[in-house]
């Protein structure tokens, strides 16, 4: 009851975890939308060095503005044309030799050179696309010129067909973040509650009161622990909560069929099986929590050595996001890789149960561990008492 | 009744404690060698200096520390076999006041009664008891960290006895108190012995120990300087008041 009432814990373990995907959501989705709307009706200005009647400048202003509106502004060399594009005054440049003209004429390579500012999003994606279409309607007039049968130049046609399913696709990417976001807001759920309830009362000296009532210190140990863990399960669910409402309120996902998918991903017996999996890691984490909540002798103390431990503990989730991991033997034996990896293969479908039968077992065994190891430093005298 | 037989309390030394201290020493005893017994219906005060061992030896009686040799009997029970039972029995107050700051007196009481294991009906007359005889009933349901110092004081009072101990132990109580809070721990201290309880509490105030105690000892540097009942202290006095005479003690 007293934590609950703590304003920090309920930040931590609630507010925080159920707001930050609204909120990082919204700003994403009205930063983008924001961006392709400035995007659709900006009129994108292309500097062109070269002669006003070549092919590169007709073929140019012959796309049509569905594409994306722009207007050609001719320089006469490129030191000025570039001198416009640092400004931001036009977004594209290019530059056509004067010769250009003749050389497409003798159908031989005419040299193009697009200039761009990277650091300006989508200008290098516009130029390739707009070179692409000019570059392929020349192309269809060379075959035409050379008589050649454009058939008899292409050796293959190509078809690549992904087999994987919807399903699996969106498990590949769900199941780098769902686990990350259940360990990482798991951890910082612990993390408050376990130095409030055992250095926080060590400084404000409830601890020996509690000490001398007709209760087991184990019991006293295990009640503490208890709230340490549910604190974190209820921050990992907070933040499930938050992305979940952040994908059903705003305009996230468009296609209908992927949104089927993500809802049967968040089923019921989706989130059952991955607390059996947050469970012991939960309690491993409040484990590791404890002891040094126990040992540090002032709350600041506390937190200046269990917040670094959040790098240790949640990098290890950051494996979801990288193909080609797999959970196998080995990786069932590392604990937070494997709670992560056993989640991935979950959502998608592809989950061998003796992979995550050892995945438990080695997540249960430290959990154990880290209880026991808990017990013994809460048993230290000078420990629990300042 | 408490019975304390060569009681030993050593801690081992970290290096930087070794260090602070400047010792090569890995123990150091905190406790050495204390033997007294607190009769039932008096009130036994233990005096010291700071550091001399005076809440170590309390913590020990109330169980928090286990001492590392001697024998310890809290109303008749062995205290370091039978902790739990042993703490059932007694009521622990300190000058720290433990209270958590934001639950209610009410709710605060209500935890420690459950902690202790008050049956129900008890409960209920022990509370209206202690609230009526303490003045408490205008700040139950105010958080504990809203309320004056000598509110909290009460509280503590009123957790340490709602399951009605028959050993009260208090350590250093009054200190940090204004006077007029101090009296309602004077009182307390009064009402226990006048219940035939039995009471132990530490100090280094001489105005408090000269007022209250039947029996006192003097413990400096974990040893025990002097024991025996206050009215003998008084007529075998050297100095010219308790002060003095408790200084001349300790420094002896």
């Amino acid at each position: 009851m007293d934590t609950l009432r703590d304003r920090r814990t309920l930040i931590m373990m609630l507010i925080i975890p159920i707001l930050v995907f609204p909120l990082v959501m919204n700003v994403f989705v009205g930063v983008s939308a924001s961006y392709e709307e400035e995007a659709s009706t900006k009129t994108l200005k292309i500097g062109v060095v070269g002669d006003k009647d070549s092919y590169m400048s007709k073929e140019l202003n012959a796309i049509p503005n569905e594409v994306g509106a722009k207007k050609l502004v001719f320089f006469k060399d490129t030191v000025s044309m570039l001198k416009e594009l640092e400004k931001d005054s036009i977004q594209l440049g290019i530059f056509t030799d004067k010769q250009f003209n003749a050389t497409l004429k003798a159908q031989l390579p005419a040299p193009i050179t697009w200039y761009f500012d990277a650091t300006n999003m989508g200008m290098s994606e516009r130029a390739e696309q707009y070179m692409a279409m000019i570059q392929g309607k020349a192309q269809q007039e060379r075959y035409v010129e050379l008589e050649v049968d454009p058939r008899k130049v292409t050796p293959f046609v190509v078809n690549y067909k992904n087999v994987a399913s919807n399903k699996k696709m969106v498990g590949q990417i769900a199941g780098g973040i769902l686990p990350y976001i259940f360990i990482a807001f798991g951890f910082i759920g612990c993390m408050y509650p376990a130095i409030d309830l055992f250095t926080g009362e060590k400084e404000r000296g409830t601890i020996e009161t509690l000490l001398t009532t007709p209760v087991k210190r184990w019991q006293i140990l295990f009640g503490k622990m208890m709230v340490v863990i549910l604190s974190g399960l209820i921050a990992a669910s907070s933040a499930l909560l938050g992305l979940f409402i952040s994908i059903e309120l705003m305009p996230i996902i468009d296609n209908a069929e992927i949104m089927k998918i993500v809802n049967e991903v968040l089923s019921f017996s989706f989130i059952l099986s991955m607390f059996s999996l947050l469970l012991p890691l939960t309690i491993f984490f409040a484990g590791v929590m404890v002891p040094i909540a126990v040992y540090a002798k002032t709350f600041k103390e506390a937190q200046s050595i269990i917040t670094p431990l959040n790098i240790v503990m949640v990098l290890p989730a950051m494996v979801g996001f990288f193909p080609g991991i797999e959970l196998n033997y080995m990786t069932a034996c590392i604990p937070v890789v494997n709670v992560v990896l056993a989640s991935k293969d979950l959502i998608s479908g592809t989950l061998e149960y003796q992979y995550l039968l050892i995945a438990f077992l080695v997540m249960v065994s430290l959990a154990v561990g880290a209880v026991i190891f808990s017990y013994r430093q809460f048993d230290k005298e000078t420990n629990v008492v300042v | 009744m408490i019975v304390v037989e060569n009681l030993i309390k050593e801690f081992e030394l970290s290096r930087q404690q070794r260090k602070e201290l400047n010792t090569t020493d890995r123990i150091a005893r905190a406790v050495d060698n204390v033997s007294f017994t607190c009769e039932k219906g008096r009130v036994f005060s233990l005096l010291g200096p700071n550091g001399a061992g005076k809440t170590t030896t309390l913590r020990m009686l109330s169980t928090i520390f286990k001492p590392t040799s001697g024998k310890i009997e809290i109303a008749g029970i062995d205290a370091i076999k039978y902790s739990e039972e042993a703490r059932k029995k007694i009521g622990f107050l300190t000058g720290s006041t433990g209270l958590y700051a934001r639950l209610t007196p009410l709710e605060i009481i209500d935890y420690f009664a459950d902690l202790y294991k008050v049956p129900a009906n008890e409960r209920e007359e022990r509370k209206k008891y202690l609230f009526n005889l303490l003045n408490m009933n205008d700040f139950l349901q105010k958080r504990i960290g809203k309320l004056s110092t000598g509110m909290k004081q009460k509280v503590s009072i009123c957790r340490t006895m709602i399951h009605d101990p028959e050993v009260v132990v208090f350590d250093e109580p009054t200190s940090g108190l204004d006077v007029i809070t101090a009296e309602n721990i004077i009182q307390l201290i009064k009402d226990c012995r006048d219940q035939q309880k039995t009471v132990i509490f530490s100090s280094h105030i001489m105005s408090e120990v000269d007022l209250l105690c039947d029996d006192l000892a003097i413990i400096h540097k974990g040893k025990l300087k002097y024991k025996g009942e206050m009215e003998a202290f008084r007529s075998q006095m050297e100095a010219p008041n308790l002060t003095a005479e408790f200084i001349r003690i300790v420094q002896s």
